[in-house]
C-alpha cells in the first residue's frame, strides 16, 4: 500500500510567478510543445520516412532562401561581377560599402535611395498604424454592438476585397489629378488605412478575446463607451492589433500600384516603386552604377521586414493570423 | 478468472519534468469494470492513455493477458476508447462514425453494415444513422463515442470521463447504459472518473488516485467501510466523513475537545495511549440524536449551525469545540468560524440551527488514522 | 427588435460610433473611386469635342476587344496552375510541420514565411537576375543540365517564370495559415483514428483535410482575387527585357497601360469596371464549385 501524504491544512492559493530567462522559456514552450503533439512514431511510418521529408523540406528552403542569398552575396560586387562572375560566391573588389554609399546618392538624377527608404517608412507607419488604429475601433464597434444593419455593413466591407485595386486606384489618381493631390503624402497614407482584412481579423479577435460580461460589468460601474474601449478592451485586444500592425505596414512597405500612379516625383517615391524605376532605367541607360545599386538598394529594403518579422514572431505564428478561419 | 489488463510499477514523467503517474500497480480481470477515480491532475488519465497506448510510458509495464505491450502502437492493441469530448469525426454521419475502424481494417462491406446496424440497435441510434456530430444532443454524440467503440469488439474498453459533459440528469441515467455496453461487449473495461459516485456505483473494483500514487485499489464496499488512509477517506462517501484530533486516555477513551468518549475496551488502536490520533466517524454513521440523558455511553455533544432539507433526510451542519482534521471542511473551518461536522438524519428530527444535540457513537462505525502518516491504523 | 430594451438599443447604437471613422475613409476611398470609375467609364474624350458622353461605348469597345479577352484568359489559366499547385506544396508542408513528421519544423517554417516579407518588386526583381538569360546563375544551372539557351523570358517561358516567382512569394503565408488551422484539429479526434489504425494519409486526406476545408476555401478565395490581378511581376520583367510582356498581357497591366501610357483613361475605367464583374464571377463560381464538391462526396463511405 502506498503512503499518502496528510492534506495540508491550508492549501496556499497563490501561484508564484516564475521568473525565466528567455532561453529557459524557449526550453519550457519547446518541451511543452512536445508533450502536446502526438508523437511521431503513432503514425506507423516506414523508417526512411521522416529523413525523406526533412530533406523535402531542405529543398522548398534551399528554394525560398536561394534568392536571399544571391541578393546578399551580390550586394558586394560591383556591376561587372553581378554578371561575370558565379553569382553564388564573392569576388574582389569587395564594393560592399562602396554600393551602399551609393544609397546616400542621386546618381545621374534616377533617384536618392535613403530618401526612398525614409518615404517607405514613414508611409508604412503612418499608414499601417492609421490602419490598425482603424480596425481596433471598427472591429470592436463591429465585434461587440449590434447596431442597425452592422451585418450588412460588415459583408459589404468584405466583399470589398473583390473589387480589384485597378479599379479603386485608377479613379483615386484621376480624382487626385483634379484636386492636385497628387504627389501628396496623405494621398498615399490615407487610402491605406482602409483595410477590410484589418477589420475582419479585429473583429473576430475581440470575439475571442473581450468577453461580453467584462464590458457589461464596466458598463454597470458607470464607465463610459470609450473608456471602456481603451481601458478594458484594448489591452486585451493587444496581440490582435499588433498583428493587424504588423501586416498593414508590409502591407504598405510593400504596396506597388497605388505609389505608381499617384507619385511621378522621384523624391516622393517608395522604395517599391524606385526600384522598379531603376530596373527600367538600369537596362536602357548607360550608367552601369544602377545595378549594383538595385541589388543593394532591394536587400536594404528587405532587412528591415525579415528583422522585424524574425523580432515579432510569437504574433504571427499564434493562431491570430486568420485564426478563426473555421468561423 | 484471468487478468486481462496488469500494469507494474507505471510510471510517466513529461518532458517538462511533471510526474503524473507514480508507479502504480494494478490489475484488471476478464469482464470487470475497474474505475480510476481521483481529483483533477491525480494521474489517472495519463494512466488510462498509457494502456491504450497514446502516452509513452517512462518506467513499468502493461500486459495484456501474458502479452506486454508497452512497445506495441496503440493501432495493435485490440484497445478501444471512449474519449471525454466523444472525438467524433465531425464531417462523418453516425453510420460513418461508426464504421470507420471496421473499413480500415478492411472488413467486408456487407458484414460492416450488419454490425454497424447491430450495434447501433443496442445503443440506440438506430434512427440517427444518417445524421452528423453536429446535429446531435450530448448524450447522443456519447452513445456514438459508445458505438464506435463497442462495434470493433476489443479486448480492452478503455472510457476517459465519458460522462462528464452531460448534465447531471443525463449523467445518472446514461451510468447505466454504459455498463451495459459493458455487459455487451465482454471485455474488460477501465474507466476514469473523477466523481466518486460513478465510481461507487459502477465499478466492480475501484482504484483511488492522487496525485500519480494509487491510494487504494478495492471493491467499492472496502473503500467505504475501510479506507486505507486520510484521503481516500474524504474522497469517497458522501457528505464527507467527519474527523477530529483526539487524545487517546490510558483507559481507552477518547477526549475529544473538551469531551470524553468512552469506549469499549479495543476499541481504539493499540500504542497510542498518551497520544493523538485522529478520529473519523462518516455522516450517516452519527447514530439518532440524543436530547438528553447519558443512557448512551458514548455521545458527542455538537452546536447545530445549519440544517439543510433535502426531502429524504436533513443535513445537520455543527460545530464540535475540537480540532478538525482533513478534508475540505475542515480547512474551510479552520479559516473561519464554520461548522466543522455534518450529520444525516431523518426527517423528523427536528433539530434547529442553534440547538445543542448529542449524537450517540457506536464504537464500531469509528474509523482511526495516524496523525503523521495520515494511514488507517485499526484496533485490535 | 422591438423586444429589446430601449437602453440596449441606444447603448448598441453608440457602437456604430466605433465604426464611422473607419466608414468614412471607406466610402472615401473606395466607395467613392469606384463610383466615379463607373461615372468615367461612361464618358469619352476626344481631342476633338473634349469629354462627352458616350454611355456603353466604352463597354462595347473592351467587351469586343480581344486584347482584352486574351489578357483575361492568360490570367484564368495561371490561376488555374499557380493557385493549387502553390496551395498543395503549402498544404503538404503544413501538414508535415504539424505531424511532426520532418525534424527542425520550427525554423523550415520560419524561413518559409520570409519571402512574405518581401516586396514584389524586390522579388521579381530578384529572379529577374536568377533567371537573366545570358548571365543569370538558373541559366548557367539550365545549360549544365543539357537545356541550352533556355530564355526564360521568351513567350513561351515567361509565364511559368511568373508562376515560380509568385510560388516563391506565397507559399509561406499560405502555409502558415494551414499549419494554423490544422494546427486547431482536435488531438482526441486524431488519436480516435489511430486507435481505428487508421494509416496515416487517411488521417491526413479523410480526417484532417475536411476539417480545415474553410481555410482552404478562404485561401483559395483570397489567392484567386490576388491572381487575377496580376500586375508587378509582369511589369518588373518587361523592364529587364523589353518587349517580353505584351501591352494586354494581364488585365491589370493592360488597364494600367490603357490609362497612364496611353492616357485614355475612360476606356481604362471601363475596363477596370468589367474587370471587377469578371472577378466577383470566377470567385462566386469557385465557391459554388467548393460547395458542390463537398456534397458529392457526403454519400462516399471514408
Amino acid at each position: 500500500m502506498s503512503v499518502s501524504v496528510l492534506p495540508p491544512a491550508s492549501a496556499p492559493d497563490t501561484v508564484e510567478p516564475v521568473r525565466e530567462s528567455r532561453r529557459e522559456r524557449r526550453r519550457r514552450e519547446r518541451l511543452e510543445e512536445q508533450d502536446s503533439n502526438i508523437p511521431v512514431e503513432l503514425y506507423g511510418l516506414r523508417r526512411g520516412t521522416v529523413p525523406f521529408l526533412t530533406s523535402l523540406a531542405f529543398l522548398f528552403a534551399i528554394f525560398t532562401l536561394v534568392p536571399i542569398a544571391w541578393i546578399i552575396i551580390n550586394s558586394t560586387k560591383n556591376q561587372a561581377n553581378i554578371f561575370e562572375t558565379f553569382g553564388f560566391w564573392f569576388a574582389r573588389p569587395f564594393s560592399l560599402f562602396h554600393n551602399f554609399s551609393l544609397l546616400f546618392q542621386n546618381v545621374d538624377g534616377y533617384g536618392t535611395y535613403i530618401q526612398w527608404f525614409g518615404n517607405t517608412a514613414l508611409y508604412a507607419v503612418l499608414g499601417g498604424g492609421g490602419a490598425a488604429a482603424l480596425a481596433a475601433f471598427a472591429g470592436y464597434g463591429f465585434a461587440r454592438f449590434s447596431f442597425r444593419g452592422s451585418r450588412v455593413l460588415f459583408y459589404m466591407i468584405i466583399a470589398a476585397l473583390l473589387v480589384p485595386i485597378t479599379a479603386l486606384t485608377v479613379p483615386l489618381y484621376l480624382t487626385y489629378a483634379k484636386a492636385h493631390l497628387i504627389n501628396s503624402l496623405w494621398g498615399m497614407v490615407l487610402p491605406s488605412m482602409i483595410s477590410p482584412v484589418g477589420i475582419y481579423l479585429m473583429r473576430v479577435y475581440v470575439d475571442i478575446s473581450v468577453p461580453r460580461d467584462l464590458i457589461d460589468a464596466a458598463r454597470i460601474d458607470g464607465a463610459g463607451e470609450l473608456r471602456i474601449f481603451f481601458r478594458v478592451a484594448l489591452p486585451l485586444m493587444v496581440p490582435g492589433v499588433i498583428t493587424v500592425l504588423l501586416l498593414s505596414i508590409v502591407a504598405v512597405w510593400n504596396n506597388y500600384f497605388l505609389p505608381l500612379l499617384i507619385f511621378n516625383i522621384n523624391s516622393r517615391y517608395p522604395l517599391t516603386v524606385g526600384l522598379g524605376l531603376w530596373s527600367l532605367r538600369a537596362q536602357n541607360s548607360g550608367n552601369a552604377q544602377l545595378f549594383p545599386m538595385l541589388v543593394t538598394g532591394g536587400l536594404v529594403t528587405i532587412l528591415p521586414l525579415i528583422a522585424l518579422f524574425l523580432l515579432l514572431q510569437r504574433y504571427w505564428r499564434g493562431g491570430i493570423l486568420l485564426g478563426s478561419i473555421a468561423n | 478468472m484471468s487478468t486481462a489488463i496488469s500494469l507494474r510499477g507505471l510510471t510517466k514523467v513529461f518532458a517538462t519534468g511533471v510526474t503524473a503517474v507514480s508507479s502504480l500497480d494494478l490489475s484488471v480481470d476478464d469482464g470487470e469494470f475497474v474505475v480510476l477515480v481521483g481529483p483533477s491532475g491525480c494521474g489517472k488519465t495519463t494512466a488510462l492513455r498509457m494502456v491504450a497506448g497514446l502516452e509513452t510510458i517512462t518506467s513499468g509495464s502493461v500486459a495484456f493477458g501474458d502479452r506486454v505491450v508497452n512497445g506495441v502502437s496503440p493501432r495493435h492493441r485490440d484497445v478501444a476508447m471512449v474519449f471525454q469530448n466523444y472525438a467524433l469525426y465531425p464531417h462523418l454521419t453516425v453510420y460513418q462514425n461508426i464504421g470507420f475502424a471496421l473499413a480500415n481494417k478492411g472488413v467486408p462491406k456487407s458484414e460492416r453494415h450488419s454490425r454497424i446496424l447491430a450495434t447501433a440497435a443496442t445503443t440506440g441510434l438506430s434512427e440517427l444513422l444518417a445524421r452528423k456530430p453536429r446535429q446531435l444532443s450530448g448524450g447522443q454524440r456519447q452513445r456514438v463515442a459508445m458505438a464506435r467503440a463497442l462495434v470493433r469488439s476489443p479486448a480492452v474498453f478503455l472510457m476517459d470521463e465519458p460522462l462528464s459533459n452531460l448534465d447531471a440528469k443525463l449523467r445518472v441515467a446514461m451510468r447505466s447504459e454504459v455498463l451495459s455496453v459493458h455487459r455487451a461487449s465482454g471485455a474488460a473495461t477501465m474507466y476514469v472518473t473523477h466523481d466518486q459516485t460513478e465510481a461507487m456505483t459502477m465499478g466492480d473494483r475501484v482504484a483511488v488516485l492522487r496525485d500519480g500514487v494509487l491510494q487504494q485499489y478495492g471493491t467499492p464496499r472496502s473503500l467505504y467501510s475501510t479506507p486505507a488512509n486520510l484521503f481516500v477517506a474524504t474522497f469517497i462517501g458522501s457528505p464527507e466523513m467527519n474527523l477530529y484530533e483526539a487524545g487517546v486516555c490510558a483507559d481507552g477513551s477518547l477526549t475529544v475537545g473538551s469531551q470524553r468518549l468512552a469506549l469499549p475496551a479495543g476499541s481504539v488502536p493499540a500504542g497510542y495511549q498518551g497520544r493523538k490520533i485522529i478520529v473519523g466517524i462518516r455522516p450517516e454513521d452519527l447514530g439518532d440524536p440524543v436530547s438528553a440523558g447519558p443512557d448512551v455511553a458514548a455521545a458527542l455533544c455538537v452546536d447545530v449551525r445549519l440544517v439543510e432539507v433535502l426531502g429524504s433526510e436533513q443535513h445537520v451542519y455543527f460545530s464540535v469545540d475540537a480540532t478538525p482534521a482533513g478534508g475540505d471542511l475542515a480547512a474551510a473551518a479552520l479559516a473561519a468560524a464554520a461548522p466543522d461536522g455534518v450529520a444525516r438524519v431523518g426527517v423528523g428530527a427536528g433539530i434547529r440551527p442553534g440547538n445543542q444535540v448529542r449524537f450517540g457513537i457506536d464504537a464500531d462505525r469509528l474509523h482511526f488514522f495516524d496523525p503523521d502518516t495520515g494511514l488507517a491504523v485499526r484496533p485490535g | 427588435m422591438s423586444r429589446r430594451s430601449a437602453w440596449i438599443n441606444r447603448r448598441d447604437r453608440r457602437g456604430i460610433w466605433f465604426v464611422v471613422p473607419f466608414l468614412v475613409g471607406f466610402v472615401l476611398f473606395m466607395v467613392v473611386p469606384l463610383g466615379y470609375a463607373i461615372y468615367t467609364s461612361l464618358y469619352t474624350s476626344k481631342l476633338i469635342g473634349g469629354t462627352v458622353f458616350s454611355g456603353a461605348s466604352n463597354y462595347t469597345q473592351t467587351l469586343q476587344s480581344s486584347d482584352f479577352w486574351n489578357g483575361v484568359i492568360r490570367v484564368v489559366i495561371y490561376a488555374a496552375i499557380q493557385i493549387p499547385v502553390m496551395l498543395a506544396i503549402a498544404f503538404f508542408f503544413a501538414c508535415v510541420f504539424d505531424l511532426g513528421v520532418a525534424k527542425f519544423g520550427r525554423t523550415f517554417r520560419t524561413i518559409f514565411f520570409i519571402p512574405f516579407a518581401v516586396p514584389a518588386v524586390v522579388g521579381a526583381v530578384m529572379w529577374s537576375f536568377l533567371l537573366e538569360p545570358q548571365f543569370g546563375p538558373v541559366v548557367h544551372l539550365a545549360n549544365a543540365f543539357g537545356f541550352s539557351n533556355t530564355n526564360f523570358f521568351s513567350s513561351s517561358l515567361l509565364l511559368p517564370s511568373i508562376i515560380v516567382i509568385v510560388i516563391w512569394e506565397w507559399t509561406g503565408y499560405n502555409m502558415v495559415i494551414l499549419y494554423t488551422a490544422l494546427k486547431s484539429v482536435p488531438r482526441d479526434v486524431v488519436e480516435a483514428a489511430i486507435l481505428d489504425d487508421t494509416p496515416l494519409w487517411k488521417i491526413i486526406l479523410r480526417i484532417k483535410l475536411p476539417m480545415v476545408r474553410p481555410a482552404i476555401v478562404m485561401l483559395v478565395f483570397l489567392n484567386l482575387i490576388g491572381a487575377l490581378q496580376l500586375f508587378t511581376e509582369p511589369q518588373i520583367l518587361e523592364y529587364f527585357q523589353q518587349g517580353a510582356v505584351s501591352v494586354n498581357y494581364t488585365p491589370a497591366y493592360f488597364i494600367y497601360q490603357t490609362a497612364i501610357a496611353a492616357d485614355e483613361t475612360n476606356l481604362a475605367a471601363a475596363m477596370a469596371v468589367i474587370l471587377a464583374v469578371v472577378i466577383v464571377l470566377i470567385s462566386a463560381v469557385s465557391l459554388v464549385f467548393r460547395f458542390g464538391r463537398s456534397r458529392r462526396r457526403r454519400g462516399e463511405f471514408a
